[in-house]
């Protein structure tokens, strides 16, 4: 599995990274730093799942997350945000996104990651 | 410590330097709402970073000013100063606290209180807020005479919060809601505080025993008697908390040497690592990766260091107000002198530098910009000029400008003058813009030409005042409209490149080595230093080094060959070498100048800098001198 993390902050990044480490040991992580680099590493490299921060500049996270939408219908994708607003979480539900509340615990990311391995079972089996 | 420990240092450091600029352009346009938008970012971010490396403090700060931000860019209304100054406020503590976390590695142990007295600036009743900074406080004698009913209402307050049961919280919240509004009122700004940051604990905790024992501690010191004017003097005080710290100019140059220092140690630990690569030893690629964590903490160090070294505009504005008076006296011309920005700041170099060329500038503007009083009267203007002297900050840039509203510049004139006194030709000048013309001004000679054809224009000396700024790598830019003024502008990088060096004598002259290509300073016993074919070379970590004697390089006669040797180990462009010297001075920071006349072109030499006891310091070029 390859996981790609879209944040502007690098340590909001590693911590993340950290906790697909500890769950994970053997997959591997891309990281990107804004919309474009992201958008970038999932054209040219094999990205099996996205976890991307809502606040960042330019387009927001769920945009983002539309975008990717587009280009992968069926990809897991998480946006995170430290702030738990409705919209947020209605708007994530829109594009087909989990919310996962900032910082990211580890409790919350095996569940997202359930649900969305199960996901993918579902879609392509 | 914690791993992300550094990473959240130096973002958190970026981030309060982003939010505080982009908080300062806000203050001039209070309406820019990308600007906003990024400080809201910012405070966010370092909300989140501030939770990943377990800060609570301050994740709990942030997150109530990133409310207050929300909330702002949300609606249509102007940012406020005072959220602006508020802001402000919260990054200096966050300053305050990140640089307690790069020495201990956690939060001082009064952060939650520090936290606490960040969050009541942003919670607080915004009405009483507004109350405290608009309308005047009530006077001392009205406070005199309303402190008995005060007094009665904060007991009042007291008798409500030892009754328990329900509907507790909600009595506790208008309690020290309402206490700390009847304080505001009577000007007690300091004791509503207390009460809102008792509260704001008592809420948290649930034990509202903390609120009523805050509000029985102001309410005995009320019954104490009070002396008028401490009621008076504490309103300014409190509505003006103090953002700056008065630090010692030499505690500052003790900080930039030890920071020479780490630069000396953190390239002997890079070269170690080149050494243990080339013997294959196991912890190369350990001690590699601690060298660039080094090389990465170092240059954070250099730009905060940098930081400190800063002087508000004041320092140079402040210098006008007599000498304008005294032009304006001997003109013959009323002028009077405006400063905006006063409080602009710069590095201390570009600060303390600019007095002449803002001389030269404002000694044209009276002599040739300001036209005498009847002109002025027939032109339809006020007989009193106005001279601006204007400073602010834009990004890394600072600006400073002299704007006068007398008679302009008449290009057409400049290019008459220019035309007769050949400085330019025909052609060329015919082609050319007005505003290349302007621009003729900085030619050197182009004063005297106008002296000798008495063009009463302006000029004098134009050049030296490009010169000056252009050595401090800005620009100066002319704008003119004939009949109606001049402005002269310095665009000016906020800090000049520094260059850590380290002294040393040779031959009877001082040098600089640039510290970034030290790695070492050691002693040599003369025995240990052989000959090879004509020239000398010694061991040090089982390397042969090559010996440079420094003094005999530049041909400043020989150095001595009895005692041990004094020897800087550097290394440049791949070469390493030993540099024989006399005697080892100080470390220091010194702007580089590009060498001029006898010097310039000489190998080896990468610039001078005028010391503080006026001789010139030759500062190496290593990669000249190794090879």
């Amino acid at each position: 599995m390859n996981v790609l993390v879209v944040d502007d902050s690098k340590l909001a990044r590693m911590a993340v990274i950290k906790l697909f480490r500890a769950l994970h040991p053997d997959w591997s992580h891309v990281q990107a730093a804004n919309g474009d680099e992201a958008i970038a590493a999932l054209n040219e490299k094999k990205v099996d799942l996205v976890v991307l921060d809502f606040n960042m500049p330019g387009r927001d996270g769920l945009d983002l997350a539309a975008e990717f939408r587009k280009i992968r219908p069926t990809m897991p994708i998480a946006v995170i945000s430290a702030n738990y607003q409705r919209e947020v979480v209605d708007r994530a539900r829109v594009v087909g996104a989990t919310f996962l509340p900032k910082p990211v615990t580890e409790q919350a990311l095996k569940e997202f990651l359930a649900t969305a391995v199960q996901r993918r079972q579902d879609f392509d089996p | 410590m914690n791993e992300f420990l550094e990473y959240f240092l130096v973002e958190a450091r970026e981030l309060v330097e982003r939010a505080t600029s982009d908080l300062l352009m806000l203050e001039r346009a209070p309406s820019d709402r990308e600007r906003l938008d990024g400080v809201f970012r910012a405070f966010h971010t370092l909300k989140g970073g501030a939770s990943i490396v377990d800060f609570g403090p301050m994740s709990r700060a942030m997150h109530a000013a990133e409310e207050v931000l929300s909330a702002t860019r949300a609606s249509d209304q102007l940012v406020t100063p005072t959220l602006i100054s508020d802001c402000l406020t919260c990054l200096d503590q966050v300053d305050q606290w990140l640089d307690a976390v790069q020495d201990s590695g956690d939060l001082p142990g009064d952060a939650e209180a520090a936290a606490d007295r960040v969050i009541v600036r942003f919670t607080a009743d915004p009405k009483s807020a507004d109350d405290t900074q608009g309308k005047p406080i009530a006077t001392a004698s009205a406070v005199r005479a309303i402190l008995p009913a005060a007094i009665a209402v904060l007991q009042e307050q007291l008798s409500l919060l030892v009754t328990g049961g329900d509907g507790a919280e909600g009595r506790m919240a208008s309690a020290g809601r309402l206490a700390a509004n009847v304080l505001r009122h009577i000007a007690r700004l300091d004791d509503a505080k207390q009460i809102e940051r008792a509260f704001l604990q008592s809420r948290t905790s649930g034990d509202f025993t903390l609120l009523s024992a805050a509000i029985e501690r102001v309410v005995e010191k009320m019954r104490a008697p009070v002396p008028v004017e401490a009621v008076a003097a504490n309103a300014p005080r409190a509505a003006s908390t103090s953002r700056t710290l008065r630090v010692d100019t030499e505690r500052v140059n003790e900080l930039v040497n030890v920071t020479g220092e780490l630069i000396v140690a953190k390239n002997a630990v890079g070269h170690i690592a080149k050494l243990a690569m080339e013997a294959n030893n196991t912890l190369a690629a350990v001690i590699k990766d601690e060298h660039a964590r080094f090389d990465h903490l170092i240059e954070t160090l250099q730009r905060v260091v940098r930081g400190l070294r800063v002087l508000p505009m004041h320092v140079v504005f402040q210098r006008f107000s007599r000498q304008v008076r005294e032009m304006s006296e001997s003109h013959g011309k009323p002028v009077r002198l405006v400063t905006e920005g006063d409080k602009t700041e710069a590095d201390k170099a570009i600060v303390e530098m600019l007095f002449e060329p803002l001389l030269h500038v404002v000694r044209n503007a009276i002599d040739h910009g300001v036209e005498p009083a009847e002109q002025r009267a027939a032109a339809g203007k006020p007989s009193l000029a106005t001279l601006y002297l204007k400073a602010w900050r834009e990004g890394e840039r600072v600006v400073v400008e002299v704007e006068d509203d007398g008679g302009g510049i008449d290009v057409a004139k400049i290019r008459q003058a220019v035309a007769e006194r050949c400085l330019v030709s025909r052609e060329v000048l015919s082609a050319m813009s007005n505003a290349e013309v302007l621009d003729l001004i900085f030619l050197p000679g182009f004063s005297t030409a106008l002296e000798i054809t008495e063009l009463s224009g302006r000029g004098v000396g134009m050049d030296a005042v490009r010169t000056a700024i252009e050595r401090l790598r800005g620009r100066v830019l002319v704008e003119t409209r004939l009949g109606k003024g001049t402005t002269v502008r310095f665009v000016l990088p906020f800090s000049v490149m520094m260059t850590p060096v380290i002294t040393v004598e040779a031959g009877g002259q001082m040098f600089g080595i640039p510290l970034d290509a030290v790695i070492e300073t050691v002693r040599i016993p003369r025995e240990q230093i052989y000959s090879v074919g004509g020239a000398h070379a010694f061991v040090l970590h089982n390397q042969t080094i090559p010996l440079i004697e420094l003094g005999r390089t530049f041909g400043w006669g020989a150095d001595h060959a009895s005692f041990d040797a004094t020897v800087v180990v550097a290394s440049s462009g791949g070469q390493l070498g030993g540099l024989q010297v006399d005697r080892l001075g100080a470390h220091m920071e010194v702007m580089l100048k590009p060498t001029e006349g006898l010097l310039s072109g000489m190998p080896g030499i990468a610039g001078t800098t005028l010391l503080g006891d006026g001789s010139v310091l030759l500062v190496l070029n290593l990669e000249d001198v190794l090879q």
